[in-house]
């Protein structure tokens, strides 16, 4: 079968003029899907500055947003979620209080930004957190943390008892990714307190003089401590500012009240 | 050689030869920062590292694209430039916006986003130089009426290119939008309009390098570049994966991401079977290395490893880590970068008034292995530090900085491997220059100046009247 030079140059134009045309036809859907998918989270003025200030620090040529930029510096997709806007406002101040180059081998640059910039930048960041990305990341990212957690599927179970165990772990690295923040071994501080001894120290805590909360047991105050972080700051290095916690506050909404047995109950193991 | 104009083309090159150089430099600084500590981290940063970096590639790459028309459109259409002053003009213009643009990154000054953060205005002289670039094509095809297809290709791509720009200068405050139309630039110019372009000076050198008949040749052209926008228009939904659009582009951009090898698997196919029946008969052994080596390595950079990620199931796990860096990378040098340093190769002996024979030196193919080398030793390392990260990070669930510190090691194998691709950049830039300037030049600067060459008569006008002024005899062709 021979092919004319025709016919080679009708595949091409009619190649490309259809699957332009298709192009088209899926951008002006997706332009119709967008303004649906965001109708209940709207780009405020706030975010929209956020935007500019993102370009305007190159925020892109070190890190990644969903999944877009360079590799130099963590992917900040959820990073809102994971670590509060009252710990990244005191971070992007001045990142050095938080990280150095020597342990960590990064160091972001202080990039001198403005207390506007940094409440525009965290509402741009936020928004992006809340936008459906057809499931990504698949797993939670984590900035540091060195917990390296079972694989689903393989993990041994016991009876009941411990299903409730095993549902919390998978709660604290995954869903809920407590482990970007909290290392369970001793001594390893991440950005909260490490985890090691939890039992032991929550058992402690409710007994000291200088506790002011309502919880009466270790249980209760685990619990107190994920839905009202503020209730106890932990005095150390960068765990909060001005008897506010920087741990997100979130949880009393985004977890519910089974989710929050079963991380109850994993975090209970931790002795 | 076929007309003096043509000679425009040599100071083309040159700059982008120069900016070339310039460009793996501050790749070099870029990869030191990966392995720490940074003692610039306040006044130079990763960012401003990384940005300058890219876009000299996309400077320099453009400027050997600019050089490269001009060298093949008075040829093709058998007729001197419509204006070399035009083009020494828009060389000047296009120069200048790059060095301010510089400046500015080292100031801080920004748009951000990556790969399109030149400041707008600067962005607007970038229109203005397209548009004085097309005009000077334009109007040289328009004198003798005569367009072959390889430059009607070349023209379609670099038309597209500039078309394809103007997303750029819009702006969305819909983060995802943003992202949406950023791609328009970014994937449709490296994944589809440049094809065109790559598709042109390819079958522009094997008509020249075998002397296969062209007819046969610009039939497969279309063939090429028909499977490039078949696949690469709608493959443009693999960017939009994870950015906030709809589901169904995971399928339509996996589907046609999958289909996006073919395009270049023909180019390697169409090369070979050219070559293989010409016998390597040409003297410009240097040019036939890179021409040929460009249509291998495009297949493996863009078409097999970037199928390697595309597939939405591994692409959520891969997606930002250094698996794309090790497909980037090859990608551009086997596509964009190998086939301009072959039109480079090709034109230079006759823009510098030397023999073919004269030019195959030694320092020419010891660059060609030394970069191939180097290229292939670096994608090896980014894949090791991709795979890894995937892994530790991705799967595992390890921080980013604790898998960062893990994959040290091929930081170290990357800048080694760099060193020698640098190597091969450093021999290229030494025996582009040793080859010296263009008769005229060197007869402006000697004393008594020697005699330019007189321009070649124009040929017969006719469309595509039998093989151009240049151009070997026809070989048997593979049909």
């Amino acid at each position: 079968m021979t092919v004319t030079k025709a016919q080679t140059r009708g595949f091409f134009v009619g190649g490309t003029i259809l699957f332009t045309l298709v192009f088209i036809g899926l951008t002006l859907d997706t332009h119709a899907k967008l303004a649906h998918r965001t109708r209940d989270d709207p780009v405020t003025e706030h975010v929209a500055r956020g935007l500019s200030v993102w370009g305007k620090f190159n925020c892109e040529n070190c890190h990644t947003l969903m999944g877009e930029g360079a590799y130099y510096a963590p992917d900040l997709t959820k990073i809102v979620s994971q670590r509060g806007a009252p710990y990244l406002k005191q971070f992007m101040a001045d990142p050095s209080q938080f990280y150095s180059e020597q342990e960590h081998g990064r160091l972001m640059p202080k990039l001198g930004l403005t207390e506007q910039q940094i409440d525009d930048v965290i509402a741009f960041l936020d928004w992006v957190g809340r936008i459906d990305l057809n499931g990504w990341p698949p797993r939670p990212i984590h900035v540091q943390g060195s917990s390296i957690r079972g694989i689903p599927g393989v993990e041994p179970t016991g009876g009941a008892g411990d299903l409730a165990t095993t549902r919390g772990k998978a709660l604290f690295y995954e869903q809920a990714a407590c482990a970007s923040c909290h290392a369970v071994e001793p001594g390893r501080r991440l950005v909260g307190p490490s985890l090691a001894g939890l039992v032991g120290t929550a058992e402690g805590r409710v007994k000291e003089p200088g506790y002011q909360g309502k919880a009466h047991s270790a249980v209760e105050y685990l619990r107190e401590s994920i839905l009202e972080p503020d209730a106890y700051v932990v005095t150390g290095p960068a765990y909060g500012a001005d008897g506010k916690s920087f741990m997100p506050s979130h949880y009393a909404k985004s977890l519910s009240p089974a989710q929050l047995d079963d991380l109850v109950a994993f975090l209970m193991t931790l002795r | 050689m076929t007309q003096s104009s043509q000679r425009v083309a040599y100071y083309y090159f040159l700059a982008a030869v120069l900016l070339f150089g310039l460009q793996i430099a501050f790749g070099f600084m870029t990869v030191a920062k990966y392995l720490g500590p940074d003692p610039l981290i306040d006044v130079f940063h990763f960012g401003t590292s990384k940005a300058i970096h890219t876009n000299l590639l996309l400077v320099w790459l453009l400027t050997a694209f600019m050089g490269a028309a001009y060298y093949m459109v008075p040829e093709e259409s058998r007729t001197e430039l419509h204006s070399e002053k035009l083009a020494y003009v828009q060389l000047g213009i296009w120069l200048a916006a790059g060095v301010i643009t510089i400046l500015c990154y080292l100031l801080g000054i920004t748009e951000g986003r990556k790969l399109l953060e030149m400041p707008t205005i600067l962005k607007y002289g970038v229109v203005v130089v397209m548009l004085m670039f097309l005009w000077n094509l334009f109007m040289t095809m328009r004198k003798t009426g005569r367009w072959t297809t390889t430059e009607a290709v070349l023209l379609g791509g670099l038309v597209s290119t500039a078309l394809l720009f103007l997303p750029a200068l819009v702006h969305f405050d819909d983060f995802t939008l943003d992202r949406y139309y950023r791609w328009w630039v970014v994937h449709l110019w490296v994944e589809g309009v440049w094809e065109l372009i790559m598709g042109a000076l390819l079958a522009f050198l094997l008509i020249r390098l075998s002397g296969a008949d062209r007819e046969v040749l610009e039939k497969w052209l279309y063939v090429i570049v028909g499977f490039t926008f078949l696949s690469g228009i709608l493959g443009t939904g693999h960017h939009y994966y994870w950015i906030g659009a709809p589901a169904y582009w995971l399928w339509i951009g996996g589907f046609f991401s999958a289909l996006e090898p073919l395009a270049f698997l023909a180019m390697t196919v169409y090369a070979y079977n050219v070559l293989r029946r010409s016998r390597l008969g040409h003297p410009n052994t240097l040019a036939l290395h890179w021409t040929v080596g460009s249509s291998i390595l495009a297949t493996l950079g863009a078409g097999i490893l970037g199928i390697a990620h595309t597939w939405p199931g591994v692409n959520q796990w891969t997606h930002g880590t250094h698996v794309t860096t090790m497909h980037g990378h090859m990608a551009f040098f086997g596509a964009y970068v190998m086939i301009s340093l072959a039109m480079i190769t090709y034109a230079l002996p006759g823009l510098t008034g030397r023999t073919d024979e004269e030019r195959q030196t030694k320092l020419g193919l010891l660059a060609f292995w030394l970069m191939v080398g180097g290229m292939f030793g670096m994608t090896m390392a980014m894949a090791a530090a991709g795979i890894t990260q995937t892994y530790l990070e991705r799967i595992l669930g390890l921080g980013y900085l604790d898998t960062q510190l893990k994959i040290q090691v091929h930081y170290l194998m990357w800048l080694g491997t760099g060193l020698i691709f640098a190597s091969g950049v450093a021999c290229f830039i030494w025996d582009f220059v040793s080859a010296g300037l263009p008769p005229a030049a060197r007869g402006a600067l000697e004393a008594p100046p020697a005699p330019t060459p007189a321009p070649a008569p124009a040929g017969a006008p006719g469309p595509e009247a039998g093989p151009a002024a240049g151009e070997p005899a026809p070989a048997p062709s593979p049909a």
